[in-house]
């Protein structure tokens, strides 16, 4: 009996498992061939022919200025970005982390910004943003300050400044489940011990959350390093290049300049950037998954 | 015990900062043409709500086309990612199939950046000549989401007590009926997480929708942005129909709200 149950649950296995492995084949494996493939192509959308050229493209690649710079905004961006939105997002949730009058309804708006789209965010930004009719500009000149917020010195506050509105509410939410996870024993000895509110914090809390802090940080500045929708649609990578994120010039070389084959060989290097995360990322999941708290 | 007005004075007023954007769009698609050219704080209430009439159509804008695509487009991903990935998650987490690969897998595609797939699908669906068509940003998408939704899917699979369905297999019920009977109904919470992460993302692509549509059918992600190029002026025509836009996934999410932050937190990582 034993070994037809085995053969009907391997035979299951396989069944169950078939939409994915027809979607990873079409998908996944044809895709990344296809891209590897384009990578070695000499492929531009305005000339008739494509022919192979080996490493020719990562060549070339490494030559173009306006690359190094994409990827050198990136990091400073991701890395800025997520500093600012862990600190905040942490810092909120401590506040939130108490009974007080009007609690449910204001953690579910702080979350609204989770179910806005980027690019819709985005849309909303240039409408409050806009020097004639916008309301920021307006109130900026009501209270006499005078800051350009599209203007080449202040973009990249502008831009923090909006990611933070925009992505500080995911920081917030996992520092909040975070917290709750929190053993009340722990604060209790806490109490006992007469710590004060500060040691509790930096003496217990911190260093019990660091991992959970450590890993909030990750996931928030890998998601920044693929930061395309909203710096897109508020400044296209502009003004000049000055914006441009790895991945607005990906969709640039290809989509506006026609280079396929350069293109493919910038998002393989950015694939290869981002892989030494992949094994932490691995780890980092199957220890949740056993060892839940 | 005294109250906490202080803690609830100082999270409203973070509230309020986070919430600019939207208030600021609210706002300005409430207000008659005149108000809004005459500077950002003339209030005139446009009591006919002419920009939300316009924006769905009375002004010959393709923008309720937009929507319709966006709804069938994320109905359409949360069918598909739930059809791959429920299946595939208790094969691997309960009949062992593929190892621990197939998780590990998901997890490596999980932070590889879609831009990444973008070229390859572009070539690929234009040699199938598939471009514009709602079909290949259902595929796109459930590409993309499926990884999340397996690692939520296998979350819940490991958390529910393997006896129960031991105890069925010694009864003699088959893998399928196990799955239909016992598995399928006790894993509603992680089904309505999958549900709502995959409606959200789905809804807020717009990496895809740029490259893979070219009007026929162009989501209201993509649809908003190019309003902004296009009618530039109309700016209460388009603040009307991006607070149109986030509607459906805003009254989804917040009506799903444990299971999104169950989804999110339990080791998800945002698309």
């Amino acid at each position: 009996m034993s070994s037809t149950f085995n053969r009907e649950r391997r035979t299951a296995g396989l069944i169950l498992a078939a939409p994915l492995l027809l979607i990873l084949a079409g998908l996944l494996i044809w895709p990344v061939y296809l891209g590897i493939k384009t990578s070695m192509t000499h492929d531009v959308l305005s000339e008739f022919s494509t022919y192979g050229v080996g490493l020719g493209n990562f060549k070339n690649l490494i030559k173009q200025p306006n690359f190094w710079l994409s990827l050198r905004f990136t990091l400073i961006y991701a890395l800025v970005a997520t500093t600012l939105e862990v600190i905040l997002g942490f810092a909120l949730a401590l506040l939130f982390d108490r009974i007080f009058p009007g609690k449910r309804v204001l953690f579910s708006l702080m979350l609204v910004p989770i179910m806005i789209a980027p690019s819709l965010m985005a849309v909303m930004f240039r409408l409050i943003l806009n020097e004639n009719i916008g309301i920021i500009p307006g109130f900026l000149q009501k209270v006499g300050l005078h800051f350009a917020i599209f203007d080449q010195h202040n973009i990249f506050t502008s831009l923090i400044i909006l990611d933070i509105l925009e992505f500080t509410a995911f920081t917030f939410l996992l520092s909040y489940s975070a917290l709750q996870n929190m053993q009340e024993e722990v604060y209790e000895a806490a109490a006992i011990d007469g710590a004060n509110k500060r040691q509790v914090l930096f003496q217990v809390t911190l260093p019990i959350l660091r991992p959970a802090i450590a890993i909030i940080f990750i996931l928030r500045f890998l998601d920044s390093i693929r930061t395309f929708d909203s710096v897109y649609i508020l400044t296209g990578g502009g003004p000049g290049t000055t914006t441009q994120t790895v991945g607005i010039y990906i969709f640039k070389t290809a989509f506006i300049y026609g280079d396929f084959g350069l293109a493919a060989s910038a998002a393989i290097v950015l694939v290869l950037i981002l892989a030494p995360f992949m094994p932490f990322i691995i780890k980092q999941f199957n220890l949740n998954q056993t060892g839940r708290q | 015990m005294k109250k906490k007005y202080g803690v609830t004075l100082a999270a409203s007023i973070w509230v309020f900062i986070f919430l600019i954007p939207l208030l600021g769009a609210i706002y300005t698609s409430l207000r008659t043409n005149n108000a809004i050219s005459s500077g950002p704080f003339v209030w005139e209430f446009d009591s006919n709500f002419s920009h939300y009439k316009n924006a769905m159509g009375a002004a010959g804008y393709d923008f309720a086309s937009f929507f319709k695509n966006s709804i069938i487009i994320s109905i359409g991903t949360v069918l598909l990612t739930v059809f791959i990935s429920f299946p595939a998650s208790y094969s691997i987490v309960r009949l062992g199939f593929g190892g621990p690969w197939l998780l590990r897998l998901a997890l490596a595609l999980r932070i590889t950046p879609a831009i990444f797939f973008v070229i390859p699908f572009y070539k690929l669906f234009t040699a199938y000549n598939l471009i514009d068509k709602p079909v290949v940003l259902i595929l796109a998408d459930s590409f993309i989401n499926m990884t999340l939704a397996i690692l939520v899917f296998s979350g819940a699979i490991k958390e529910m007590p393997l006896e129960i369905e031991e105890a069925a297999a010694v009864d003699g019920a088959s893998v399928w009926m196990t799955l239909r009977k016992i598995v399928f109904p006790l894993l509603g919470p992680g089904m309505a997480a999958v549900a709502v992460l995959t409606f959200l993302f789905s809804w807020s692509d717009y990496l895809f929708a740029v490259v893979l549509t070219s009007s026929e059918a162009t989501p209201v992600t993509v649809g908003a942005a190019n309003f902004v190029t296009s009618y530039g002026i109309r700016w209460g025509d388009i603040s009307a129909a991006v607070c149109l836009s986030v509607l459906p996934p805003l009254v989804f999410a917040t009506a799903a709200q444990r299971y999104l932050v169950r989804g999110l937190s339990s080791g998800a990582v945002k698309g």
